[in-house]
This record gives C-alpha cells, sequence and structure tokens, in this order.
C-alpha cells in the first residue's frame, strides 16, 4: 500500500500543528507590537511608536516565513485568529516589559519545537527553526537593553523624553558600540 | 468508479463503516452509514481533524434541535455528514482506527524505503 500520507507531505502531523501554533503566536506579537504602537503614539512617545511598528512588521514576517514553509513541505498553514489584544498599558515601561516577556515567551515556544524535531527527527524543521532561536537572541537582547535605559536614565524630569528618543537606536550586534 | 478499481486496499473497518485507501488515485474513501466519500490525502486528514474536533460534551447539554446534531461538509462533497451524538462517537472510532493504520503504513514504508526501488 502506497504511503498516502507522506507522498502529501514531509511534515508529521505533531510538527505541522506546532508550526501552526507558532505562526498564531507571530501574529499575536505582531498584533500586540501595533497595539503597544498605539498606545505609544497617543501618548506622545513617537520614537516608541515608529519603533514597535516596525517590531510589528517584523513579526508578520516571521509568520510568514513559517507560513510559507508548512505550505512548501505540503503542510496545510492556517491563517490564524487572533483575538485577546491588549489595547491599553499601565505606563510607557510596562509596555517595555511585557514585550521581554512575550520574547521570552516566544523563545520558550521555539525552544519546544525544536526539541520535538530531534525528537521525531525531523531534521528539515529543525534546520528551518534555528534561524528563529538567533533571531531570538536579538530580540530578547534588544528588549533587556530598552528596560535598562528605564534604570539608567531614569523617568524623572525629561528622562521619559530621552528614553523614547533612545529606543529606536538600540540594536544587537556591531551597531550597539557605535551610540 | 469506485467499486472497479483494483487498486483499492482497506485500511480499516468497523460495524460502522470503512475507510479504504485507492492506489490509483491516491485517495481514501470513507463509507459511513450510507454515504460513501472519496478524499484527497490532504482533505482527509483535515476532515478527520474536524470529526475530532466536534465537542460531545455541547452535543450531551445542549437541549436545542439545532445543536444536537453535527454537519460536517467534506470538500468536494455531495452530500454532508449529518451525525448525531452517536454517530459523532462511531465516525471518531472509525475515523482513529483508520488513522493508527495509515501511520503503521508509514512507519512500515519507511523502514523498507532503502530496499526498495519504488515505494
Ligand atoms: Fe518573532
Ligand atoms: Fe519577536
Amino acid at each position: 500500500m502506497k504511503d498516502l500520507l507522506r507522498l502529501r507531505t514531509s511534515l508529521s502531523e505533531e510538527i505541522e500543528l506546532l508550526l501552526n501554533e507558532q505562526i498564531k503566536a507571530e501574529a499575536y506579537s505582531s498584533a500586540v507590537y501595533l497595539a503597544m504602537s498605539s498606545y505609544c503614539n497617543r501618548n506622545g512617545f513617537d520614537h516608541s511608536a515608529g519603533y514597535l511598528e516596525k517590531q510589528s512588521n517584523e513579526e508578520r514576517g516571521h509568520m510568514l516565513k513559517i507560513f510559507k514553509y508548512v505550505n512548501d513541505l505540503g503542510g496545510r498553514a492556517i491563517s490564524p485568529e487572533v483575538t485577546n489584544i491588549p489595547q491599553e498599558f499601565e505606563s510607557f515601561k510596562t509596555v517595555f516589559e511585557l514585550s521581554l516577556q512575550q520574547e521570552i515567551k516566544v523563545t520558550g515556544q521555539l525552544n519546544r519545537i525544536a526539541d520535538q524535531c530531534i525528537r521525531l527527527k525531523d531534521y528539515t524543521t529543525f534546520e528551518f527553526i534555528q534561524w528563529f532561536l538567533k533571531e531570538q537572541i536579538e530580540e530578547e537582547y534588544v528588549a533587556r537593553r530598552i528596560l535598562e535605559l528605564f534604570d539608567l536614565i531614569g523617568e524623572e524630569g525629561t528622562g521619559r523624553w530621552q528614553i523614547d528618543k533612545q529606543i529606536p537606536k538600540v540594536s544587537y550586534g556591531e551597531s550597539t558600540d557605535e551610540e | 468508479m469506485i467499486d472497479t478499481c483494483i487498486n483499492i486496499v482497506e485500511v480499516f473497518r468497523t460495524v460502522h463503516g470503512s475507510v479504504s485507501q485507492c492506489d490509483k488515485t491516491n485517495s481514501y474513501i470513507l463509507e459511513f452509514g450510507d454515504i460513501t466519500n472519496s478524499f484527497r490525502a490532504t482533505d482527509f486528514i483535515d476532515f478527520t481533524k474536524r470529526v475530532n474536533s466536534i465537542d460531545l460534551v455541547k452535543m450531551i447539554l445542549s437541549s436545542s434541535s439545532v445543536t444536537d446534531v453535527a454537519v460536517l461538509m467534506p470538500p468536494y462533497a455531495e452530500r454532508c455528514f449529518v451525525l448525531t451524538l452517536t454517530d459523532t462517537l462511531n465516525l471518531k472510532e472509525l475515523l482513529s482506527g483508520a488513522k493508527f493504520n495509515l501511520h503503521l503504513n508509514s512507519i512500515i514504508c519507511e523502514c523498507l524505503r532503502p530496499h526498495l526501488y519504488s515505494i
């Protein structure tokens, strides 16, 4: 008897499910960053608003990358339903605390996918997911650095105004030393 | 067409129906109640997922006639499946048995592949 399941796709059902969950997680991140951008915008933190909008686009890019991978391998990528997006935030600082938490959560999920890939001997997806794991180093680094600005500069007086100005400049790698 | 195809292998059968595979058309054939439906592999998996996601508890607790039955329309089908609680349980049993055997077949093929020129 032919193996029709394998003819259809090289993705196992478990991995396909996990990747679809990740598609949803990236879409959720994208939507949350957009909500954060809006919050910053209406509270006068223009630089942060721009930075968060860019982040939102990046997360959508991540989503599409996985989406395409699933379809390319014969799987069924599912356009995710994204709900429960917070629209209000306690403070300027909370926005960035939440964004770090969100990134940490995503790193955890990606690690779990890598783990399952090894368990199921899916080295193709394991290789694919490496890019995302590397990306998370950067994402967590930047999120942490941004939070540190709140302590370094302090929120008193023109502090928040200055923090806002510095946020888009935080980056990982060579360019970090420039400022 | 379905009845005369000689490449049909039975995957799983219960008293309520059967799932077969046609190697010629690369499709699965589900017989359940008075419905016979042929599926492409990808649609079959999707259909199985949809059946498995039917909320049985909701069906049991419901007093309205709308949620008493689950209605599923498989892709490219002429008829839809109208499932009562018992139908749903029976169909779930049939599909999970079939799924088990299909995965077993995948594992066997995987083991045999290095020894065969074509499979
Ligand atoms: Fe991401
Ligand atoms: Fe991210």
